[in-house]
């Protein structure tokens, strides 16, 4: 849109009027913020002097009569919406790439109610997540999600892509934690899900809304789960001579239903080069860290069957100081400079598979990547670990890739499609916490099969003039 | 250029979200720009492309950061990306750009004097000379230090050559500061002088149990997160008979609503009202709860947007206590 014409100023003037003045930024300071989120492409582009898309307006609303008020001058105007929560999506899902108005939730970000009877919470969706949990904690509970990005990331953000914790294993993904959400649809009006997810009234809508990552609407309030805090919470870490050794002890774990709140297996590679470095653990292995939390005396008896299954089978118990480590540490991988950084091509490479096929699918990803891409390094750990199975969270990574930025992106796509079609022919799917976004749009058909005809159906219906975060998901582009 | 020479910090936080909700400004605006992210990526685009040192909207994004230490500290490499601002305002006040309010605040505190009085072997810098018997008093306005956080970085020096020789001229070779920004801008630039924080010296002069009483102590952004957070203050009005309670959420935030930035209060009167009511709202009682802070200026800001806001400086919290 261009500023200054008669359409860019009327429509300025009737979000400033369901919004406020303050509310609405048309700064170059703002765009520039909202042009570039965690995905690769945009930092690249930065990084070698482009200029990503920006948003034409960035609109702050204050609750979700806003929000609905919002979506009806899109709507009129057809003008392309983008939800933004922290911003800290590795799949380029809250890229304004049609410019439009970027719809940043994070001024909805009250804690509603907490029922300390049913322990659940209800929020705005615009609470950055580190505060929630700072909530959670001054009211005696918690609500058990603490992802790396916690002090990033929004809770509408990890609803729109199904996110996860490191404590996922005992209390769920998104997904699980997620009771009932209020959301404003494409058109405007406002709805609730029902108020429980246990139910046999039909198909759930809560479903439907968790992983849309905006294209169907805009979640605007949430109702979770929260918990008690835990008595004890204990961790042990053993290292193996293989990963697959250590794939063993841990699918062990699982399939005999003993219960962890974190499982996380490091293979060779990564153990020999993130372990040492942020842990100072310097061991040739896999690295192997689990724990549990709970009344104290439930700890300690399912942590001793579970050291009793990793002792069968591992080169050495690092002991509870090890597993200790790892949890006080467990944030700092992702701070610079332990985290990827550019000139550096990076991708993480989220799958999640069953046990038979997760080692299947991890090397499958790696020969795939190492045969093709000699310049990748290709490392990756499993977190994440279900009853069925686990999710591998591989990276490759590139020291210096092409200069030029289009060869680099060109590079780092095919670096993707021949991994993703990797793992999806050895029954991985593509993915388990990131999202879909901008990434991996594309390959959506693919993974899907002739079932995706009933999401872009789903989505057509939602959303007739296409105006919720058009060409992420793998759904239609603006004008498409 | 001062930004080139800032590049790892650059590099480091201009694609990281690790620290933003920390950031007080970001927090009450909750606009990208306000994230120590956002400012990276001005300051970046800035670097890359020396025309942008021009453009409003990016010198108004740098000149509302409350340069709270609050994200250097949570950072576990520490990145210092309120020096990386600093740099870019000193290039901006350099290059003539600085916002015009900016440019008058810095006008009025080029002019500060400095004038010593009393007699004794130390020298005390604040607004409470009746808690200290037997030393010279120093009077005046600020060092210097408010003039670098603008940017002013050539008039700072001036003011503080001016403050240097008051110091020299009293031949004292002890300093107590009560500001926080002021000690913090002192403690390493007098060599020969012993620079205290004022809860030092009182501490070492001793403190007697007056009553109980409960209080919310307001941790000062400088001491905490620049200054390697000394327990002075905290023993001190433990030893008073304070019962220090916790505030807000958590202790990592900074609810010292600007205090980084010095004269936050004069250069952003809005934002720096927001910041207040976020402490505010965080107040289970604003008029019961005593909340004392250590530096003059967050009591001022804090009292100005809500006259019922029951907030004293820790010097006039020893006073109540031994009066």
């Amino acid at each position: 849109m261009t500023p200054k014409n008669y359409l860019y100023e009327m429509v300025r003037s009737e979000l400033t009027w369901a919004v406020g003045d303050d509310n609405v930024q048309t700064n170059k300071a703002d765009q520039l913020g909202h042009s570039i989120d965690y995905y690769w492409v945009p930092e690249l582009w930065h990084d070698r002097g482009e200029k990503p898309t920006e948003p034409d307006f960035v609109v702050h609303p204050a609750n979700t009569k806003e929000v609905s008020e919002i979506l009806k001058i899109a709507n009129t105007h057809k003008i392309p919406v983008t939800p933004w929560g922290g911003g800290s999506g590795s799949q380029g899902g809250a890229l304004p790439i049609y410019g439009g108005i970027v719809l940043d939730m994070k001024r909805m970000n009250k804690v509603l109610n907490i029922d300390k009877v049913s322990m659940t919470a209800t929020v705005e969706v615009g609470i950055n997540t580190q505060h929630l949990e700072w909530e959670m904690e001054k009211a005696g509970c918690s609500t058990m999600h603490f992802p790396a990005s916690i002090a990033c990331a929004t809770l509408g953000g990890f609803i729109a892509h199904r996110g996860t914790g490191v404590l996922s294993t005992k209390y769920g993904k998104m997904e699980d934690m997620i009771m009932s959400l209020e959301v404003v649809t494409p058109t405007g009006e406002i709805i609730n899900t029902l108020p429980v997810p246990r139910h046999a009234s039909g198909p759930s809508l809560t479903e439907l809304y968790l992983g849309s990552e905006g294209t169907l609407g805009v979640v605007t309030k949430a109702t979770l789960k929260i918990h008690p805090i835990p008595e004890s919470r204990k961790f042990h870490a053993f290292l193996f001579k293989t990963m697959h050794d250590a794939m063993t002890a841990g699918s062990k774990i699982m399939t005999s239903r003993l219960r962890p709140c974190v499982i996380r297996l490091y293979d060779e590679t990564e153990t020999a080069k993130l372990v040492k470095r942020v842990l100072g653990i310097d061991r040739k292995g896999a690295y192997l860290v689990f724990g549990f939390d709970g009344p104290g005396e439930m700890v300690d008896l399912e942590m001793a069957q579970a050291c009793a299954i990793c002792e069968d089978g591992a080169l050495e118990d690092l002991g509870t100081e090890a597993g200790q480590n790892w949890w006080d540490n467990r944030y700092k991988f992702f701070y610079p400079p332990y985290m990827f950084h550019m000139p550096q091509a990076f991708g993480t490479l989220d799958t999640v598979a069953t046990f038979s096929n997760i080692e299947k699918v991890y090397w499958a990803m790696k020969n795939a990547v190492n045969e093709n891409f000699p310049q990748a390094t290709f490392i990756g750990h499993f977190s994440h670990w279900y009853e069925w199975g686990c999710m591998l969270y591989a990276r490759f990574i590139i020291d210096t890739p092409p200069q030029d930025p289009n060869e680099a992106v060109a590079l780092y796509n095919r670096i993707w499609d021949t991994a993703i079609r990797a793992a999806i022919k050895e029954g991985g799917v593509i993915n388990e916490h990131h999202g879909v976004g901008l990434k991996l749009g594309r390959m959506m058909k693919e993974l899907y099969g002739p079932a995706f005809t009933v999401l872009e159906s789903v989505k057509k219906a939602l959303d007739p003039n296409n105006i919720m975060n058009p060409g992420k998901m793998g759904f239609p582009g603006k004008g498409a | 250029m001062y930004i080139e020479d800032r590049q790892d910090v650059i590099n480091a936080c201009r694609f990281c979200f690790m620290c933003r909700h920390l950031d007080p400004v970001g927090n009450v605006t909750f606009r990208e720009s306000d994230t120590p992210r956002g400012r990276a990526l001005i300051i970046d685009r800035m670097r890359m492309d020396r025309e942008c040192m021009k453009e409003p909207d990016f010198i108004d994004a740098l000149y509302r950061s409350a340069l709270s230490a609050a994200n250097r500290f949570h950072c576990v490499s520490h990145y210092d990306e309120t020096g990386l601002v600093l740099a870019a305002r000193r290039e901006i006040a350099g290059a003539g750009l600085a916002p015009e309010k900016a440019k008058a605040l810095a006008k009025e505190l080029e002019e500060a004097g400095f004038t010593v009085k009393g007699k004794g072997n130390v020298l005390y810098y604040g607004e409470f000379p009746a808690l200290y018997p037997g030393c010279k008093i120093l009077s005046g306005k600020d060092p210097g230090k408010a003039l670098e956080v603008l940017g002013f970085e050539a008039a700072s020096k001036k003011v503080f050559a001016r403050f240097k020789k008051t110091v020299a001229d009293s031949a004292c070779k002890t300093l107590v500061v009560a500001e926080p920004s002021s000690y913090d801008f002192l403690r390493d630039k007098l060599p020969g002088v012993k620079v205290l924080h004022s809860a030092e010296y009182l501490l070492e002069q001793g403190a007697k149990k007056a009553r109980a009483r409960k209080a919310v102590y307001l941790e000062s952004d400088f001491l905490k997160n620049y200054c390697g957070n000394p327990s002075a203050p905290r023993e001190l009005l433990k030893a008073l008979g304070y019962t220090l309670v916790p505030f807000g959420t958590n202790c990592e935030e900074s609810y010292a609503v600007g205090e980084g930035a010095v004269v936050y209060d004069a250069l952003n009167p809005e934002l720096c009202q927001k910041l207040c009511s976020r402490v505010y709202g965080l107040a289970v009682d604003c008029k019961k709860t005593l909340f004392i802070t250590a530096s003059p200026r967050v009591r001022d800001a804090l009292k100005k947007y809500n006259p019922a806001f029951n907030v004293v400086t820790l010097e006039e919290a020893i006073d109540a206590m031994q009066s």
